[in-house]
């Protein structure tokens, strides 16, 4: 081995040395180099990040299951402790959502005599993709996750991605089989929002915390804390009034909101192709394509979050509707954020 | 092969979504620890070249600024490798307190580039965190591959 010194030693050693120097220094500067063509983001990168996630993809599929029983473990025992307190909570909410469902209801009906009569303009059915998520890249630096399903499944870049409890992120990179997630506390990522009582429209940018930033809120927006946030639907990137997540502090410097979903509790997400193309769409991309026949059997009111059990005759409506609906807006239904994206000027 | 696999796997063990909630948030570094570990115990069999590479795997599927895995690892590499002679009589708590120094600058060096190259301070707790964490697992991790080094040793 290297350690007996030889006439060959003498020669080669210093040699390599010398190689693994050179070696040691072209590696550095191609690390630079990759930090240069990273930034200038070209299509190439994105294509390799695509193609990585895909590989890694069919282990993390089975890493992710052993993962998932754990999660459920973990979970029951959390439920064990907080029975009561939960059931009490439960009882409580319950009784809440009795109460909206019956205003739902009631909005329901009123919208669709109101759209009768108006000629309204009705959005594009939003089709959904469930996957499993089978990679998160937790850490200090990034805030993503890997979902099990890629473009074979109809995922693009730029959809929006939920769970049961509101707007978890955005398609930032689609594989053939995976593709990666933007979650909205990732310091690239800006959400279009809506307060909802009070119809101010601000941007929700993340900031790698677990609480996103509320920006470009106007000088006489009202905001508390307590206030819920919903997609605004702007710019086309995300359907309109899926909940994000609850203001939960206003300062004089900023106002933050928590998101509404419980990051290590993400299990199964769905992917919404609004059939709109959105501000992220690729430049080079050909026209984009009008929601195919095939979305239409799956067709989900925008209001995600709530739906009412017996949809009866109101089944063919698949216009978006606020997740809570105010009171305050019957009067004017043009002003829910159900109109089209492009329609409405701040 | 068998070092420069054993950092892959750790890559994509961390990547593992975990039910956790402070887990979920802050990862430990698991593939520095392990370049640091083959570096020091094997520099022959990681080299700088898998170093480099698990960086950039790291960086493609995190999502991360390319490269900057990469760099961190490389110096990793390089210094523990020409250190490791330093610690071969030496107790494990030698090792453990040198990673926890190394590891504290190999952090603030991606703190800093990442930051630099997304254009923004990122925040600082995470990363607190995310080192106390790293520096508390390695003996685990070091355990580990120790098993792992000596059944290489019985195959060759």
């Amino acid at each position: 081995m290297a350690q007996h010194g030889g006439p060959q030693q003498r020669i080669f050693s210093p040699l390599r040395t010398a190689v693994q120097r050179f070696a040691f220094i072209l590696l550095i500067v191609s690390t630079f180099g990759l930090m240069l063509l990273g930034k200038a983001d070209t299509v190439l990168i994105e294509r390799i990040r695509g193609a990585s996630t895909d590989l890694v993809s069919p282990i993390m599929n089975l890493a992710s299951r052993p993962a998932a029983t754990i999660n459920d473990i973990s979970a029951y025992i959390e439920n064990l402790a907080n029975l009561y307190e939960e059931n009490l909570r439960l009882r409580e909410e319950n009784h809440q959502l009795l109460a909206w469902q019956q205003v739902a209801r009631n909005l329901e009906h009123e919208n669709a005599r109101l759209r009768s009569i108006h000629s309204f303009a009705e959005p594009p059915a939003i089709h959904i993709i469930s996957a499993r998520v089978i990679a998160d890249m937790g850490g200090a630096y990034a805030h993503s996750m890997m979902i099990s399903a890629g473009s074979r499944e109809g995922v693009k870049k730029g959809q929006a991605v939920f769970a049961d409890e509101g707007l978890v992120g955005r398609v930032i990179n689609a594989g053939y089989q995976a593709s990666r997630i933007l979650l909205i506390t990732d310091i690239n990522s800006r959400v279009p929002v809506l307060i909802e009582n009070s119809r101010d429209r601000a941007f929700l940018s993340g900031d790698n915390s677990d609480r996103p930033v509320l920006n470009f809120l106007t000088a006489d927006a009202s905001v508390s804390p307590g206030d819920r946030v919903l997609t605004s639907g702007h710019g086309g990137a995300f359907p309109p009034g899926i909940p994000v997540g609850v203001v939960s502090s206003v300062s004089e410097t900023s106002v933050r909101v928590t998101p509404l979903y419980r990051r290590h509790q993400l299990e199964y997400l769905r992917v919404a192709d609004y059939g709109l193309d959105g501000i992220l769409a690729d430049p080079d991309r050909a026209i984009p394509q009008p929601p195919a026949a095939d979305a239409a059997p799956n067709p989900v009111p925008g209001g995600l979050g709530v739906r009412p059990l017996d949809l009866g005759d109101l089944n063919n409506i698949v216009t978006p509707v606020p997740v809570v609906p105010d009171l305050s807006l019957v009067p004017e239904p043009a002003q829910a954020p159900a109109t089209p994206p492009s329609g409405q000027t701040p | 092969m068998v070092p420069a696999f054993s950092v892959f796997v750790l890559l994509l063990i961390s990547l593992v979504p975990v039910g956790l909630p402070m887990v979920s948030t802050v990862t430990p570094a698991l593939t520095l620890m392990s370049v640091f570990y083959w570096s020091i115990n094997r520099p022959d069999l990681l080299t700088a070249l898998a170093a480099f590479i698990i960086g950039l795997v790291q960086d493609l599927l995190t999502g991360l600024p390319l490269g900057v895995s990469s760099l961190v690892l490389l110096i990793v590499q390089t210094l523990s490798a020409n250190q490791g002679r330093f610690f071969q009589n030496k107790s494990f708590a030698v090792l453990w307190w040198a990673f926890a120094l190394v590891a504290l600058a190999a952090l603030l060096v991606q703190w800093l580039f990442t930051s630099a190259l997304i254009g923004a301070l990122l925040p600082f707790k995470p990363l607190v965190t995310s080192y106390i964490l790293t520096a508390a697992l390695f003996p685990l991790i070091a355990w580990v591959l120790t098993r792992v080094q000596n059944g290489l040793l019985q195959h060759v």
